[in-house]
């Protein structure tokens, strides 16, 4: 029984492999069809997670700037240290006025006012790094340490980062729609690909049905067909991609070394690449399913 | 083994193919279906393989009610009937020798040991020299016994030939019948629609004839 079964599928696949091999050039078109359609949300997907990446080496988390009254006391300086290894608070940094001050002179343009200065202007501050992200809570912890005794001024420096998180999003939302409507059209490829193929073989499929074969026996190299079609879709892409990134690496590290920043394009990951070859796979099956399962109607339909 | 109950078939656009016809044939018999085109014969074979469906009454081949089986039944009804069409149904993208293996494909027999049965079959009707031919090349004799060779190659106990002899000149249609006469032998029940009266009186056997798709049943 499950010698049969085995033999059933290494048949329909061995007979899939052949009508792809001998309608090569056929072959080719589908698989160029998909790969194009595949690169698009993939494409987008790799650069935005390479877009994350350059944000996620900037400060992108949102921070909270504490000045200290210059006229604080150690006891009040302790409290404010001591309030800040709470575990609300991720990171907590703190900067000496003297640091502050070097920092400042080590900047080109400002180096010449710092110069001219008889005494230290600048307050000792914390920088603080809260557990939370959204907007509410970061507001509630900063209206909270504006209260403590010592502080001078609380600066909450989260909306630049709070965009950059927001376009992000947007464009997280984005890849998934694309993703969404080019399943869609990587099924209609694969569908209207499978079709062809059904109608081509109708005589053999009647001749089957003549003499005793399920519906299942003779949809399974079809489904095989759709299937392999859709990794070869998907192969595609990846063929696209790596071109585009090719393409792409010598402009791209220019436009960073200009940002002085090494920032470089990865590759997609192992894992990220096995995903996108796993859904076009599912999706050409998909296409062919729906496919064959219509056509197979209509051709018994037609006898 | 086959029985045919009140059964009536009504086209789409109401062309009525039989009315009302009820019939037994026996377990290893052998059996000619007569009448002119339009007679209802074809129909009458496709009831019994399932390939249509009575408007009424019921169809039952060795016990089972074809006319009420499901879907996903029939292809199992199938494999114990040989079909043997006027119009032979071969496939011409494959060798002698795979039409003649694709039942066996289907049913999911091994394949050296499906190729084997089908080499032995292909012997019996004397197209052992043409295996690895493309049946294009074959004359129309030699397509029909293909065809007949695919019905036989998975020994149904019921052989259904529609026309098996209507494209054949005399001398072929008189090998093709010297066949059915030894497989009718070793106790396969055969149904034949045939026009071929030499046919019928030289392999003997009842004869059921149809007129306007109502049985008229005579002696051989």
């Amino acid at each position: 029984m499950i010698g049969g079964w085995m033999r059933h599928h290494k048949h329909a696949l061995g007979a899939a492999l052949h009508r792809l091999r001998i309608q090569a050039f056929a072959t080719l078109l589908t698989a160029l069809a998909m790969g194009v359609a595949i690169s698009l949300p993939s494409g987008l997907y790799l650069g935005l997670s390479n877009l994350s990446r350059v944000a996620g080496e900037l400060p992108a988390q949102p921070e909270i700037s504490l000045f200290l009254d210059a006229g604080a006391s150690a006891e009040q300086k302790q409290a404010i240290a001591a309030r800040l290894k709470q575990p609300d608070i991720a990171q907590a940094r703190f900067v000496p006025k003297d640091e502050a001050l070097a920092t400042l002179s080590a900047s080109q343009d400002l180096a010449d006012i710092t110069a001219g200065l008889t005494e230290n202007p600048l307050p000792d501050a914390w920088i603080v790094r809260p557990q939370a992200t959204s907007r509410d809570a970061l507001v509630h912890i900063s209206d909270s340490l504006r209260k403590l005794p010592g502080i001078a001024e609380i600066h909450l420096d989260s909306q630049w980062a709070e965009r950059l998180q927001a376009a992000l999003a947007i464009g997280r939302t984005g890849v998934w729609l694309l993703a969404g409507l080019f399943a869609i059209a990587l099924i209609a490829i694969s569908g209207n690909a499978i079709r062809a193929q059904v109608l081509a073989r109708r005589d053999e499929i009647l001749v089957s049905q003549l003499i005793g074969a399920t519906d299942r026996h003779i949809r399974r190299p079809f489904l095989y067909l759709g299937a392999l079609q859709g990794l070869f879709g998907g192969l595609a892409a990846g063929g696209v991609l790596a071109v585009a990134g090719i393409l792409l690496r010598e402009p791209v590290e220019h436009l960073a070394v200009l940002y002085g920043s090494t920032f470089h394009l990865l590759p997609p990951d192992g894992a990220e690449i096995a995903v996108v070859l796993g859904l076009t796979t599912l999706f050409g099956w998909l296409g062919a399913w729906l496919s064959v399962t219509r056509s197979l109607h209509q051709v018994e339909a037609a006898r | 083994m086959i029985s045919f109950s009140q059964v009536t078939k009504r086209y789409p656009g109401g062309h009525e193919a039989l009315s009302g016809v009820s019939l037994a044939i026996e377990q290893g018999e052998l059996v000619f279906l007569t009448g002119h085109s339009g007679a209802g014969k074809s129909t009458l074979l496709k009831l019994i393989a399932a390939i249509e469906r009575p408007t009424s009454g019921v169809v039952s081949v060795s016990g089972q009610n074809v006319s009420r089986l499901s879907r996903r039944a029939v292809p199992y009804l199938r494999r114990n009937i040989g079909l043997v069409f006027q119009d032979h149904k071969l496939l011409f993208d494959r060798s002698v020798i795979d039409n003649v293996v694709l039942p066996l494909d289907i049913a999911g027999f091994d394949r050296r040991e499906s190729l084997k049965r089908a080499r032995a079959v292909i012997d019996k009707v004397g197209l052992l020299n043409r295996e690895k031919a493309n049946p294009v090349s074959l004359s129309g004799g030699e397509q029909q016994r293909l065809c007949i060779a695919r019905a036989l190659v998975s020994r149904p106990a019921l052989l259904l030939a529609d026309e098996p002899t209507g494209n054949l000149d005399a001398g072929y249609a008189a090998d093709i019948m010297a066949m059915f006469r030894d497989f009718h032998q070793v106790g396969t029940t055969l149904v034949i629609a045939t026009h071929d009266e030499r046919a019928i009186t030289a392999l003997g056997g009842r004869t059921l004839h149809l007129d306007h798709g109502r049985i008229d049943e005579g002696a051989a």
